[in-house]
């Protein structure tokens, strides 16, 4: 009784001080930025380099708290995987690129790499296609937020549910015994047998794909929607005197329009898929053939405790983002380039 | 919305924390049954400085289930020392113990299934090494001590053998589970040796019936009921000594002897007929739901492989001894090999060491530590000074007593093994077994798995 | 965070005029129209929907029939045992032992009984059979059962009675109340609040103030930095887990604490696992104000701080309330860090741990599975309606230039 009272009281004071304290910090440096390297007082060339001198720093003063963050919680955790990463089991003795050749001979590595690139090619897809259908057609009903808010719902599901959820559609019961799962009853309604889903290998990866994307596909329409509404109406308008058909509209006027959204959730998804580990974890935990990268890092990070080999799985994982990576940085610096 | 909502969660928490209030009560009144008494209080006689210490303790038995079974063994620990105990568990201990160790954030006692994993945590020096005093102990005190002892007994940083952890809690795997009035109404009568049990599956099978349930499904973990199948026959049809050599790997995987064992699991589950549900349900079914198919009406099976723990996932109103029993899952007549037992047990060790830690691993070889468990459910002892009449039902004291007359008691394979095999490519290989794998391909490939930790 | 939910700033950009050109155009594309997005909806839908039919079933007859029977009565056959002489009566000359066989469950029908496995349903209700035992067996339809003799019984196994029942369909809250119930679930609410909401108000400011510099601050390397953060969007955050612990637990010595887990420790975890995605989304949608606006506040000698305070922190508030609703979803929903970093006792438990630990070792009760499932979603859920209009504006304005 006493420690709840006093667990919430120290919540709201925590939320009371780090508020003020980034008041204070930002307001305070800003300040004490333009009090101490005040042009005021100096004219001429003096006064030119003071304010080069404070147009220099206010952007680090603006980024330091979270670049701080970043640091301490993600970049030094990479450099401490890379090191990890060519080390023994106990993180102990230099073994060179050891980790990495067994990485390259393990069946079960090569089966992931595989399995993600399945991944990444059907449920980024999948889920920005229905997300972009269901944004344009709801668009145009007056029940479209109702519809929206639905097809949301799958992403405010935690993973202990949305397991569950799945567990329902994916049952097995044997040949004979009442199908308590959703898929099997829809089949053995029609005369066939029940099949055991999540154990045909090569099939059952895409049965866990389509939960991935049943719960991404609200936040590609989300994003899609809102992107949609802002096409210049005038252009549609054009189109539509011209007596262009919806679906040509849809094709060649809207999608040209967001394609840079497209992009944007396209990668997006890209990126939880390749962090996509719960999924795995919890329906097969890489069983009959399923195995994906981030789930085989944490088997051999926390299952059989051997950080080399945990940690070099890791750095490929990495890796696999330098693409998205560079793409962005190209686009920040093209966008630098028109500002 | 945000402080509307801290409103309302501090509404509920001054509406419940009321009902939270948790009565450290003790289960059995002092002084009274067949408890060894005497023990309790010499213990408490020889730990009276211990009052207003923290004791943090890490376990495997979780909500629901065995939490509160060892909870009210602590309470006699906390009674007893005035110490003031937390327990913490999750559904995955083994990795959040292992987290906690690597990070120094480890329980002053951790207490885990797998003597395999505890010996890993010992190379890395994660565990701290226990007296030779209490050595003698575990071996002198416990049916089997040897055993235990080189059971606790692990290769430090240095490789230097030290002794490390203390048995608390056994199971037996050498048991199959039936329903007695199906097997009178049917007919059947309970095999003698393993060549009886294969018969009568056949006879099961030609009477229309289905004769086993088998269930490997365990989420992340699926895989392992099959283990303890492949296991328990490799102990009827091979030596213990190459049971030892096994789960060292001296003999291989692929090995013929290790092939037959598989082929011999495969007898039984790889058979449509066999099983409920046929072998395509083997994989997918939960092994907790799969003894209820004992259960049903018409059975959807008359026999389940499966430890001693089971009973807790039998259906609420199930009494033991009439509505189902065990019976040892039987010994070769072929193979002259005596009665092989299989099992399984927790092991404690000392994570952080503290005064009230090793007060607490000396509570553990105390009898009352036992028997308050032992008195209310699956809970067998090793430990010779545990009163066998506080058993709480004439099944445990059977089981206790499949686990005393032994003649050859060997630990859970899988669990001896390395985590990569032990709980890694073994669980995935009896999965792929029963996919439809041959023997040759699972046993070849469990063996590369092996080959590469090495 | 009051400051910035002035009514004032949610009418900027206002939402396009219905679209009422499309409307225009009703004919049998718009019939597809609604039928199609009734026919996602409905996928989308429908294994929610399974689950919440499922948790307000009958616990007994979840496991054994599927939810879209829920409405439908079910037959059952089952088993019971009845008393043994222990419990006989003696009454006007018999001897008499009696009971229910379905116990104290009220909403069964007796559609037969027998007395072997395979002859469940044998004798009609109301019927008789002679028993093994001595005497005879009736059992009424409401499953109330007399075992009649002339002698006494002597048996001390009580024999098996199975029967045919028919369930009619019941919906109940019992699951619910079986899950809500159990020791500790408010308690473990509460943590959940304690965690979610500082977690969730702390990134705000110090991502606002980054994704400021980084969209319209001109400075060496912010290329550079633009690219980090998303590359950081993709560390595998299992990597972290043990450095950052043990940092906590060497921080946690030198204050002299017990160990690094505490309340403290996991919010700025949160806030930093949180950060590159919040600079990531602020950043475009910033970039995407208008450029106009920045450069006449410039030219009349606005410094960034005022423009930032003024402007841009105003006209960025749906962007905020987007990530606010991410950032509550992902804290809310997430058990890896908060096993770690606040532990798994009794005392520290948060909601997702507490249903994970009841159903670990009770895999088989579908009851609590299903309710505790539907309990974790609810208050996602009520954020996510209550803040779903900012939502669907703000989230990406940014890239729609």
């Amino acid at each position: 009784m006493g420690d709840v009272l006093q667990q919430i009281t120290g919540a709201i004071v925590a939320i009371v001080v780090a508020l003020a304290a980034c008041v204070a910090y930002f307001w305070g440096s800003n300040w004490m930025l333009d009090r101490f390297l005040s042009s005021r007082k100096v004219t001429g060339d003096a006064e030119t380099r003071r304010d080069h001198l404070r147009d220099s720093i206010r952007p680090w003063l603006f980024l330091l708290p979270a670049l701080l963050f970043l640091s301490v919680y993600l970049v030094y955790p990479v450099f401490e995987t890379l090191r990890l990463s060519v080390l023994d089991k106990t993180g102990s003795n230099f073994v060179g690129f050891a980790n990495y050749a067994w990485a390259l001979s393990d069946n079960n590595f090569q089966r992931s790499i595989l399995n993600n690139i399945m991944w990444l090619i059907v449920v980024p897809s999948l889920a920005t296609a229905f997300g972009l259908v269901i944004a344009v057609l709801a668009d145009r009903l007056w029940w479209g937020n109702i519809a929206k808010s639905l097809v949301f719902m799958p992403m405010a599901i935690s993973f202990v549910g949305a397991s569950v959820i799945w567990r329902f559609v994916y049952d097995y019961r044997g040949e004979g015994d009442v199908q308590i799962g959703l898929l099997n009853a829809i089949v053995t309604g029609f005369g066939l047998p029940p099949q055991a889903w999540i154990t045909i290998p090569v099939w059952n990866s895409l049965f866990l794909m389509i939960i991935l994307v049943w719960i991404q596909t609200g936040f590609a329409m989300v994003i899609l929607s809102a992107a949609l509404r802002g096409i210049p109406e005038e252009t549609l308008e054009a189109a539509r005197i011209d007596g262009a058909s919806d679906v040509r509209i849809f094709f060649d006027i809207m999608i040209p329009q967001i394609i840079g959204t497209i992009v944007v959730v396209w990668t997006t998804i890209t990126i939880v898929v390749l962090k996509v580990f719960d999924i795995i974890f919890a329906m097969t935990n890489g069983q009959w053939d399923t195995e994906v990268l981030a789930n085989f890092m944490f088997k051999w990070m926390f299952v059989n405790f051997d950080y080399g080999r945990g940690s070099a799985v890791a750095v490929v994982i990495m890796l696999a983002v330098l693409p998205i990576m560079i793409w962005n940085i190209r686009r920040a610096n093209a966008e630098q380039g028109t500002r | 919305m945000k402080i509307n909502m801290m409103a309302a969660a501090m509404l509920l928490g001054v509406s419940f924390a009321a009902a939270n209030v948790q009565a450290a009560e003790l289960k059995f009144p002092k002084g009274e049954g067949a408890f060894s008494w005497s023990a309790l209080e010499k213990f408490a006689a020889d730990h009276t400085d211990l009052k207003g210490q923290t004791l943090t303790i890490w376990g495997p038995w979780r909500e629901g289930g065995d939490q509160e079974m060892f909870q009210s063994v602590l309470a006699y620990f906390e009674d007893a020392t005035g110490v003031t105990v937390k327990y913490g568990s999750s559904e995955n201990y083994e990795q959040q113990a292992q987290i906690d160790a690597a990070a120094g954030s480890s329980a002053n006692v951790t207490i885990l299934p797998q003597p395999g994993l505890l010996a890993d945590m010992a190379s890395k020096g994660y565990l701290t090494p226990l007296s030779d005093a209490l050595k003698a102990r575990v071996e002198a005190e416990n049916a089997a001590g040897a055993s235990f002892v080189s059971l606790g007994t692990y290769n430090d940083k240095a490789g230097k053998a030290e002794f490390y952890a203390v048995p608390y809690k056994s199971d037996l795997k050498s048991l199959v589970w039936y329903s007695p009035d199906n097997f009178t109404d049917a007919g059947y009568a309970v095999p003698q040796t393993y060549e009886e049990l294969k018969t009568l599956t056949e006879k099961m099978v030609a009477d229309g019936n289905t004769p086993w349930c088998i269930g490997l499904g365990s989420g992340g973990a699926t895989g392992w009921p099959a283990t303890d199948w492949v296991e328990d026959i490799m102990l009827r049809i091979n030596t213990p000594e190459d049971y030892d050599a096994w789960v060292k790997n001296d003999l291989k995987f692929n090995d013929p002897k290790v092939i037959a064992a598989l082929d011999e699991f495969g007898w039984f589950a790889k058979n449509d007929k066999n099983v409920d549900g046929g072998v395509a349900a083997v994989g997918t079914t939960d092994f907790r739901e799969s003894p209820l198919g004992l259960f049903s009406v018409p059975p959807k099976c008359y026999m389940h492989h499966q430890a001693s723990f089971i009973p807790s996932f039998f259906p609420k109103d199930t009494k033991l001894g009439t509505d189902a029993n065990f019976f040892y899952f039987p010994q070769s007549s072929e193979h002259d090999l005596g009665k092989p037992v299989l099992g399984a047990g927790t092991l404690a060790v000392v994570t952080k060491d503290s005064p009230a830690a090793q007060a607490f691993v000396d509570f553990l070889l105390n009898p009352i530590s036992n028997e308050v468990w032992m008195a209310q459910s699956g809970f067998l002892s090793t430990l010779k000074a545990a009163n066998v009449d506080t058993y709480a039902n004439e099944t445990l004291k059977g089981e206790g007593s499949i686990l005393l007359n032994a003649t050859t008691f060997r630990f859970d394979g899988s669990d001896l093994m390395p985590g990569a095999i032990g709980a890694g490519s073994f669980w995935t290989g009896m999965v792929d077994f029963v996919g439809g794998k041959s023997a040759k391909d699972v046993g070849d490939e469990i063996q590369a798995s092996w080959d590469a930790i090495k | 965070m009051t400051a910035v939910a002035e009514p004032a700033v949610l009418t900027d950009a206002p939402a396009k005029p219905y679209r009422s050109s499309w409307r225009k155009r009703l004919n049998a594309g718009r019939v597809i129209t609604h039928v199609l997005l009734l026919l996602l909806v409905a996928l989308w839908t429908l294994p929610t929907v399974g689950l919440l039919v499922s948790s307000l079933r009958d616990k007994d007859q979840l496991a054994v029939s599927g939810w879209w029977t829920a409405l439908r009565p079910s037959e059952s056959l089952g088993v019971t045992r009845i008393g043994t002489a222990a419990d006989q009566v003696a009454k006007d000359g018999h001897f008499v032992i009696s009971g229910n066989v379905f116990g104290a469950d009220t909403n069964k029908q007796l559609g037969g009984f027998g007395l072997t496995n395979s002859t469940p349903g044998q004798t009609p209700p109301g019927g008789t059979m002679p028993m093994s035992d001595g005497g005879t067996l009736t059992v009424a339809a409401n499953g109330a059962f007399a075992w009649t003799s002339d002698t006494q019984f002597t048996h001390t196994r009580g024999p098996r009675v199975f029967y045919l029942a028919e369930i009619a369909p019941r919906f109940t809250l019992d699951n619910y109340y079986e899950v809500l119930t159990s020791n500790g679930v408010w308690r473990s609410f509460i943590n959940s609040f304690t965690v979610t909401i500082p977690a969730t108000i702390i990134p705000i400011l110090i991502a606002a103030f980054a994704a400021y510099a980084l969209a319209w601050m001109r400075f060496p390397f912010r290329g550079f930095i633009v690219a980090l953060v998303v590359g950081l969007l993709v560390v595998p955050l299992q990597m972290s887990l043990i450095p950052l612990l043990t940092l906590y637990n060497q921080l946690a010595q030198l204050f002299g604490a017990e160990n690094g887990k505490t309340y403290q420790g996991i919010w700025l975890a949160h806030t930093a696992f949180g950060l590159p995605l919040a600079i990531y989304l602020l950043r475009n949608y910033m970039v995407g104000l208008p450029k106009e606006i920045m450069e006449s506040a410039r030219i009349d000698g606005a410094s960034h701080f005022k423009i930032f305070t003024g402007m841009v922190l105003p006209l960025s508030f749906p962007a905020l309330a987007s990530f606010s609703i991410f950032q509550f979803l992902w804290v809310w929903n997430d058990l890896l860090v908060a096993m770690v970093f606040l532990g798994a006792q009794q005392d520290k438990l948060v909601l997702t741990g507490k249903l994970v630990s009841l159903l670990g070792s009770r895999g088989n009760n579908w009851e609590i599975l299903t309710a505790g499932a539907f309990i974790t979603i609810v208050v996602p859920l009520i954020v996510f309606f209550a803040l779903q209009r900012y939502f669907v504006r703000g989230l990406l304005a940014g890239s729609v230039k």
